[in-house]
């Protein structure tokens, strides 16, 4: 059998087996960080090899596949590479002098490949198997600072809750087998289609979407997240926020759009109304925030209530309004760990993560602090930045879809109104870089390797905002996979 | 010559590239000064330059179309019209002397003319893009320099002023987003039915396609989609009740700040509901024309009389543009070519005369400390050549005739009667009102006893840097006013193409 399909992910297996064992060899965490890139940039060249010379045979049986790498997956592992890279880079210095370094590089990357299994996943077997491991290894990385009191508080919890979520989805996922007598997801489509709603499938959509809502972080089911983000290293709340995150969402597409498009009538106003709750309490909850990490957190609350509004358009708009939240989905990887890459530098030059530690900075980092602007505007939406084209695509899909089906005009509306009232709270820390008069005036001095991933995320940010039609291309066809009948 | 050249897309690449040129310049104060100045003068100079090639025939001249996001149907479509034209010329030349007028800015210079120019890039390309989706872009764009702009040189007060600017336009922009996108996605399979657009195409963003199909929609759906543009423009320009946020923005934004954003920021406004509105939703636009008419009507009689109520000198100047803006208004509302073409030349006659007044306001805090009119009095001896440019900047505003402004606001009264018969005097009654805070203010301010809160020893009058931007002001002001053809030559053969209706 080819395995092909998975030699993104074993290349990274590979490189996180070998990283503890070559920590003997190389103590420096650069060393490591710098094999850790090589690991990456492997993948992300076997991933492209894939784009370009055409996709591997699925693994498993034909009809009913196990995985498989397709255009959606290739998008997917990219941002998640992606990611992996620019926080592996800032990482060298940031962790310089702790402990367990190899076991940080090693973590990220089974992370990393944990949640590419989960996009290339067919089956739900796969799906779980890929969601463990991304979840296993993202326990340990925000657990990484043990002796930190925060650090070890947000890594309890974000345990509690994950086995507690991972617990309810299982049983929502075994349930929907029990029904349909097969793990693939399309298997499983075809057999609802025949049955029809039943309480036990209200049931079960209803424990996939509480399951899977508090990976992603759903209102209700938010709460976990701030505390997590605030308690772990600013790298691993990178990570976190613009890769782990994104993983639930692309297993949300994959359950609802290729598992349960039989049931849409039954979860279509549910997630509207939860994305609506989600980017609203997102939103409403950041305008208080004094920490610049919690606040982050907050915003990424609200940016997944924008992305999961794709779902419920795709019952209608299809593969356009899933185009919208994939292209989010990459430009969020970038803005928003983009902004927390800038936390976690200036924590590196001992500048603290209050927003009011931020006064000044104008002055004394030009570069982050224009760099943090341009990241905070794009998450705002302000053109011509790539969050307002991502953000502009799903608009316009809520009011494509509102031609037909009135009430998803909401949706859109929602955005509409979140937006502007997101950017008071970006602009607040803005405005404390640029106007407020810091304590101190003396420049900052950044390692290069830092600059480097921030600037990774600048030039991301400022050219997914000018030259994003390949892009939004590349979107396109990865959307199309979740609609088989698109592609017939 | 000129049919080769992207004279349009140089326009407004020029500032760009003289904006970052002069922000990387950081030390060298005087050299970024000539540096901006260079760059600015490009923009003026080509407006100058396609002012002379400009032909009088009313369509659209100097069109330029490049492909640049082919899946959602957008490209950078720009072009000029009478109207633009006179827009983009106003633009360029306001920049331009604003840069000079900054000539004594100290902090952060680079960083100040760097903002300058990208919001010089960002306007120009407001009023010369036929592309919604690039319009809206730099509809936003303008925005951030102007938000910083106050945010870092502003007054005290300024970082409540700037954030409620940013919020109270961007919500508005939001709106007017909504507004756009169900143009876009209404009319695009009239547009593929016409062959216009291919048939697996999503729609076009573009202006002119758009609107040669939009009057096929629904009169419910049209006003709907009105409704949201209209919202976003009104907020801009500002009307009455969306004007709060203007007198915070100018009582703290730096001089030239004040100067741009009541020179041009609010013309985007106007200029979006000529440009958009009226065009391609013509049956909308007679619905609202109550509605439009009633608004006018209201910001000019309510910023007349907060005119009466102010103290600060800047704060009278920034009341009195809600009021010159809702004759703009309320000539556009008369929906007829006489009246368009009026609130077209209102609009270039308030970008002069606010100008100066914002320049004259910025002199006198500089050079007395204050701007409070009862702490001022008796200055007119003291500082002879500012208190000449006052008076003469005020009688342009209040409207004397041989000057740009009498003609204006008298056009649009006159297709005020034409449609509305004797409620012309409704607002030709706040004319004595603005005549009366206008002298009173001067009477206060330069006339009179000398009061002992200033200290005239120090008191420089106006230095060469600002006599000159002034002198150009008040030449245009005077000439435009004896020889308002020219203007008016300019904007009449394109008002039939933007209102197709014709008199209502």
């Amino acid at each position: 059998m080819d395995y092909g399909a998975i030699y993104p992910e074993l290349i990274l297996i590979l490189f996180a087996a070998a990283l503890p064992a070559l920590h003997w060899l190389f103590k420096s965490s650069r060393a490591l960080a710098s094999i850790s890139l090589v690991g990456i940039a492997a993948s992300i060249g076997t991933v492209v090899y894939y784009m370009v010379n055409g996709y591997p045979d699925v693994i498993g049986n034909v009809n009913t596949p196990l995985l498989g790498f397709d255009a959606l997956a290739a998008v997917f592992s990219l941002v998640f590479l992606s990611v992996a890279f620019y926080v592996v880079l800032a990482s060298a210095m940031y962790i310089e002098g702790e402990n367990h370094l190899a076991e940080y590089y090693s973590l990220i990357l089974l992370a990393t490949a944990g949640m590419m299994l989960v996009a290339s996943a067919y089956d739900l077997i796969t799906i779980f198997v890929g969601l463990e491991l991304a979840s296993m290894s993202t326990y340990a990385l925000v657990a990484f600072r043990k002796r930190d009191k925060r650090g070890a508080e947000a890594a309890v919890k974000y345990v509690i809750i994950g086995a507690f979520s991972s617990a309810l989805a299982l049983y929502g996922i075994s349930i929907l087998y029990g029904l349909a007598g097969t793990s693939n997801l399309e298997g499983i489509n075809a057999a609802l289609a025949v049955q029809g709603t039943e309480l036990a499938t209200l049931l079960a959509i209803a424990l996939v979407i509480a399951g899977f809502g508090f990976k992603v972080a759903i209102a209700p089911f938010h709460m976990w997240a701030p505390d997590v983000y605030e308690g772990a290293p600013s790298t691993v709340s990178a990570l976190l926020a613009s890769s782990s995150k994104k993983m639930g969402l692309v297993l949300m597409f994959k359950i609802f759009l290729v598992g349960m498009i039989a049931l849409k009538a039954d979860w279509d106003v549910v997630v509207g109304i939860l994305a609506i709750l989600t980017m609203t309490v997102g939103n409403i909850l950041a305008l208080s925030q004094t920490n610049i990490k919690r606040m982050l957190a907050y915003s990424s609350i609200a940016q997944a209530g924008y992305i999961l509004m794709a779902l419920p358009l795709a019952t209608v708009v299809s593969d356009y309004a899933i185009t919208g939240g994939i292209f989010h989905i990459i430009t969020h990887a970038f803005m928003k760990g983009g902004a927390f890459i800038v936390v976690a530098a200036l924590a590196y030059v001992a500048i603290g993560e209050s927003i009011s530690d931020y006064k000044g900075l104008g002055k004394r980092s030009p570069f982050l602090a224009f760099s943090m602007t341009i990241f905070l505007f794009a998450l705002a939406g302000i053109p011509p930045l790539s969050g307002f084209m991502s953000k502009v695509v799903l608009i316009s899909a809520s009011i494509q879809a509102a031609e037909t089906t009135q009430w998803m005009l909401w949706l859109g509306v929602a955005l509409v109104l979140n937006s502007a009232l997101s950017l008071y709270y970006y602009v607040r820390v803005i405005k404390n870089m640029y106007v407020e008069k810091g304590d101190s005036v003396e420049r900052i001095k950044l390692p290069v390797s830092m600059a480097a991933a921030v600037a990774i995320c600048l030039i991301a940010t400022i050219g997914l905002g000018i030259f994003f039609d390949p892009v939004l291309e590349l979107s396109s066809e990865a959307a199309k996979v979740l609609f088989p009948t698109l592609m017939g | 010559m000129l049919e080769n050249i992207p004279i349009l897309s140089l326009l407004i690449l020029f500032p760009l590239v003289g904006a970052l040129v002069v922000f990387l310049m950081g030390k060298s104060d005087k050299a970024a000064k000539y540096t901006a100045l260079f760059f600015s003068a490009i923009p003026l100079a080509l407006s100058i330059l396609v002012l002379t090639e400009f032909s009088l025939t009313g369509g659209f001249q100097f069109e330029e179309q490049y492909e640049w996001i082919s899946f959602l149907g957008i490209s950078l479509h720009l072009a000029v019209d009478g109207v633009s034209i006179t827009m983009v010329f106003l633009s360029a030349l306001l920049v331009f002397l604003a840069i000079l007028f900054s000539w004594d800015v100290k902090e952060r210079l680079n960083q100040y003319l760097a903002l300058m120019l990208i919001l010089d890039a960002g306007i120009l390309g407001v009023f010369t893009s036929l592309d919604y989706f690039v319009f809206y872009i730099f509809w936003e764009v303008v925005l951030i320099p102007m938000y910083f702009l106050i945010a870092i040189w502003g007054g005290v007060n300024r970082a409540y002023a700037s954030i409620k600017f940013f919020i109270y336009t961007h919500v508005a922009s939001l709106a007017m987003l909504l507004g756009i996108f169900a143009l876009y996605f209404t009319t695009a399979p009239m547009l593929i039915e016409n062959g216009v657009i291919p048939a697996d195409a999503i729609g076009t963003f573009d202006m002119l396609a758009i609107a040669s199909v939009a009057g096929g929609l629904g009169e419910a759906l049209q006003i709907a989609i009105f409704g949201a543009l209209f919202f976003g423009f009104i907020v801009k320009m500002p009307m009455v009740p969306f004007h709060t946020w203007l007198p915070d923005a100018h009582v703290q934004a730096p001089t030239a700040g004040s100067v741009l954003l009541a020179g041009l920021l609010l013309k985007m406004g106007s200029y979006g509901i000529i440009r958009i509105c009226l065009p391609t939703l013509p049956t909308a636009a007679v619905d609202f024309q109550i509605i439009m008419a009633v608004i006018g009507v209201v910001s000019i009689i309510y910023g007349a009389f907060a005119c009466l109520a102010q103290t600060d000198l800047k704060k009278m100047v920034a009341y009195s543009s809600v009021s010159h803006m809702g004759i703009v208004m309320l000539g556009i509302a008369t929906l007829s070519w006489l009246g368009i073409a009026a609130a077209v030349f209102q609009m270039f006659a308030h970008g002069l005369i606010t100008a100066v007044l914002f320049m004259v306001c910025g002199m006198f805090q500089h050079k007395t400390g204050t701007r409070e009119i009862p702490l001022l009095g008796g200055l007119a001896p003291k500082i002879p050549i500012l208190s000449t440019v006052m008076m003469m900047g005020f009688m342009a505003s209040l409207g004397l005739p041989g000057m740009i402004g009498f003609l204006a606001e008298f056009s649009v009264f006159t297709a005020t009667f034409d449609t509305w018969g004797l409620w012309v005097f409704v607002p030709i009654a706040t004319v004595a009102l603005t005549a009366a805070y206008y002298l009173w203010a001067m009477q206060r301010s330069i006339f009179g006893e000398l009061t002992d809160k200033i200290d005239t020893s120090k008191l420089h009058d106006a230095y060469w840097f600002e006599i000159i931007p002034l002198a150009v002001l008040l030449g245009l002001i005077v000439l435009f006013g004896i020889w308002p053809a020219f203007v008016m030559d300019l904007i009449t053969p394109s008002i039939p193409l933007v209102w197709p209706l014709g008199v209502i």
